[in-house]
């Protein structure tokens, strides 16, 4: 049962992660992507990482691929560019030969230590007994509690890095209201 | 009520030392502040938020000594993963300096230029607080925060100037090129924590070899993290954004980013070298051979022939980056592993006042010849004679002569190399000492067109220069001066117990 959810979920990954390279018009690399992020849902729901999981499906699918959906329909879709122009010669070529070159040296980093992965331990339950994990919110309990012990001040300062980034973009994004010329348009 | 419900939950709240997290407090509290006082101050008075970036800066700054005057104990924080010792004082203290010397150099630029003037030193702020944050955290993930948080601002400065393409191309190139650094990064950091099973980099260091059971991945995971944070510190091949984000900047937001995001990089891969992955010597030595040796020896060949003067300067960087990174090719060995350290150290901070300074000559040349060609630096010493010694130093620091801070820097990072007495020590000091001498025949270029060259156009009016640049030269030029006379300073100030922090 757990191979064949893994495969299927596995599936859905790829087959949306190509779609988004490979599909040329961009709302439907945009859905390409939801079935991507889906599949890593379903990934979470088997490793029983139920909390993940939904936030996953509502933060990626729902929200960023909306916005990204938004975007591209306030951009327009019709001015395609024409993909076949290379700006340098030889780009593409050497742009697949690293490419290909980084997937065979994973894979056979991975292959070369395959059977020691399982030998990984599990996190270790300090407080939070093995009991508190299989309970139906023991997931939700460990990670407030990580976030809010371990992790307390990089999760601060986050809050402060959304502020900041949000300025930015208002201001680099932002018409200058001194010149009229521009305000009228 | 909420204390009842955390003692159900079995919640423990984490220690906090609150003096020891002052300057992260305080620079969180002024960017709060600045953001707050920009709305209620008229256009003409914008002013006063350059004053109060200036005392927010020196407001964390003052923790920071007090921090450092109480002792050498090593403060953990949440279960070690915020570490506050001598190696971050000393670093937090050069990046709150660093930003004070900055927010000096902006205060005309930004008032001259119709920028966005509170929310820049927002900015700028928001980019020391991340810097602040690296040289503490020994946490995966609060590095990859902080390194998002010294970014995030910094692209957003690069592109300032909003109605300068060159501006946006620099934004642009800087942000799409830190993004995708970032993305390979968080893809090693990820391998690392799938063999490791933590995020802290003490134990992941006690785990990654480079060889045995994890080898392949881990190597994989090294080399990774190794090329994410090779962007930030412009390392060739991984410098390609750095001319153009440099010369289309503004120029004090390229100061910064060459001298303090430069820095920053540099700690996040001493805490990667020295605690995440210190065993795996064999992965990470050839790899940053070839980095330095490439980065010296590129950065310096394209510099020799360019015409501008910031360009000149931002390969410079890139070049004085190699010979930064020369001490981690023998990190790993015991021998020089403490030599190495404070080598870098060291050199960051001799590296920042001496660059620092000068950009503070280019900004205050520009203000009078609108060029950034080294022509305009023609026969300067004619009517600046004040700007023209003050560039002699700082070129003959950056060049490494003494008795000017650079050589110091550059004894200590040959000192280290040698200490090593190893094939990869000799080899790269060789490179480096080569590089030394054509680094030197660039400097003098500038030297000899502002000493010997006619006027351009004949226009020999005097240079005036604002009193915060002033100060910023003032503060710029002791500092280089100073560590190159008496080196020993630093040597007091802290530096000693560096090693210590690492337990080495």
């Amino acid at each position: 049962m757990q191979l064949f959810v893994f495969i299927c979920a596995g599936l859905m990954i790829l087959t949306g992660a190509i779609g988004v390279i490979v599909r040329s018009h961009p709302v439907h690399a945009a859905l390409s992507l939801i079935l991507t992020l889906f599949g890593v849902a379903v990934m979470y729901v088997a490793q029983e990482a139920q909390f993940l999981a939904a936030v996953q499906v509502i933060v990626y699918a729902g929200a960023i691929v909306v916005l990204f959906l938004f975007v591209i329909m306030l951009l327009g879709v019709d001015t395609a560019e024409d993909l076949r122009i290379e700006p340098f010669k030889l780009q593409r070529k050497f742009a697949m030969l690293v490419g290909g070159g980084v997937i065979g040296l994973v894979t056979i980093a991975a292959i070369s230590s395959r059977d020691n992965l399982a030998l990984v331990k599990p996190l270790p339950s300090d407080a939070v007994g093995s009991v508190e994990i299989a309970s139906h919110d023991g997931n939700i309990r460990r990670l407030a509690r990580d976030l809010f012990s371990d992790h307390v001040l990089a999760f601060e300062l986050t809050s402060v890095l959304l502020v900041v980034a949000v300025v930015g973009t208002v201001l680099l994004a932002r018409r200058a209201p001194k010149s009229p010329s521009e305000t009228t348009s | 009520m909420i204390s009842s419900l955390l003692a159900a939950g079995g919640f423990v709240s984490p220690h906090v030392d609150y003096h020891a997290l002052a300057p992260e407090i305080v620079l969180g509290g002024g960017i709060c502040l600045v953001l707050l006082v920009d709305l209620f101050v008229s256009d003409s008075r914008r002013w006063i938020l350059a004053t109060l970036s200036g005392f927010v800066l020196l407001g964390a700054f003052l923790p920071v000594v007090t921090l450092g005057v109480i002792g050498s104990d090593v403060r953990p924080m949440f279960d070690g993963r915020y570490v506050i010792d001598n190696f971050s004082l000393v670093l937090k203290a050069l990046f709150l300096l660093t930003g004070y010397v900055v927010v000096l150099l902006s205060t005309n630029e930004i008032q001259e230029g119709g920028y966005h003037k509170g929310e820049y030193y927002v900015m700028l702020l928001s980019s020391i607080l991340g810097m602040v944050m690296m040289a503490s955290s020994r946490d995966l993930i609060s590095v990859f925060i902080a390194l998002e948080f010294l970014s995030i601002p910094a692209y957003m400065m690069a592109a300032w100037r909003k109605r300068d393409l060159k501006s946006n191309e620099a934004g642009v190139k800087y942000y799409l090129l830190g993004v995708f650094a970032s993305a390979v990064m968080l893809y090693g950091m990820s391998l690392l924590y799938g063999v490791t099973g933590s995020t802290k980099l003490v134990e992941i260091g006690k785990v990654v070899t480079g060889k045995g059971k994890f080898g392949g991945i881990e190597v994989m995971g090294i080399v990774f993290v190794i090329v994410g944070f090779a962007f930030k510190v412009s390392a060739v091949p991984f410098h390609t954004w750095a001319p153009d984000t440099y010369e289309g900047a503004p120029t004090p937001v390229t100061a910064f980013l060459s001298v303090a995001s430069k820095a920053a990089g540099f700690v996040a891969l001493v805490l990667l070298v020295y605690l995440a992955f210190p065993q795996a010597v064999d992965v990470y030595r050839p790899f940053f051979w070839v980095m330095a040796a490439l980065t010296m020896t590129v950065g310096n060949v394209v510099a020799l022939r360019q015409t501008n003067i910031v360009r000149l300067l931002a390969y410079s960087s890139i070049s004085q980056g190699g010979f930064i990174m020369m001490p981690l090719v023998v990190a790993g060995s015991t021998r020089s592993a403490e030599a190495s350290l404070r080598a870098i150290v060291v050199y960051l901070i001799i590296y920042a006042a001496t660059n620092l300074g000068a950009f503070a000559v280019v900004i205050a040349v520009s203000r009078k010849t609108r060029s950034g060609e080294i022509s305009s630096f023609g026969g300067l010493f004619s009517y600046a004679p004040g700007l023209t010694v003050l560039m002699t130093v700082f070129l003959a620091s950056l060049a490494g002569i003494p008795p000017f801070g650079g050589w110091y820097a550059k004894f200590g990072v040959f000192n280290a190399v040698l200490s090593a007495r190893s094939g990869w020590g000799y080899s790269i000091a060789v490179i480096g000492a080569v590089n030394a001498v054509i680094a030197t025949a660039y400097y003098v270029t500038i030297m000899r067109e502002m000493w010997m060259k006619p006027a351009l156009d004949g226009d020999v009016t005097p240079v005036r220069v604002p009193g915060s640049i002033k100060a910023a030269l003032a503060i710029t030029g002791v500092a280089t001066l100073l560590l190159g006379v008496l080196p020993g300073l630093i040597g007091h100030s802290g530096i000693t117990g560096l090693a210590g922090a690492f337990g080495l």
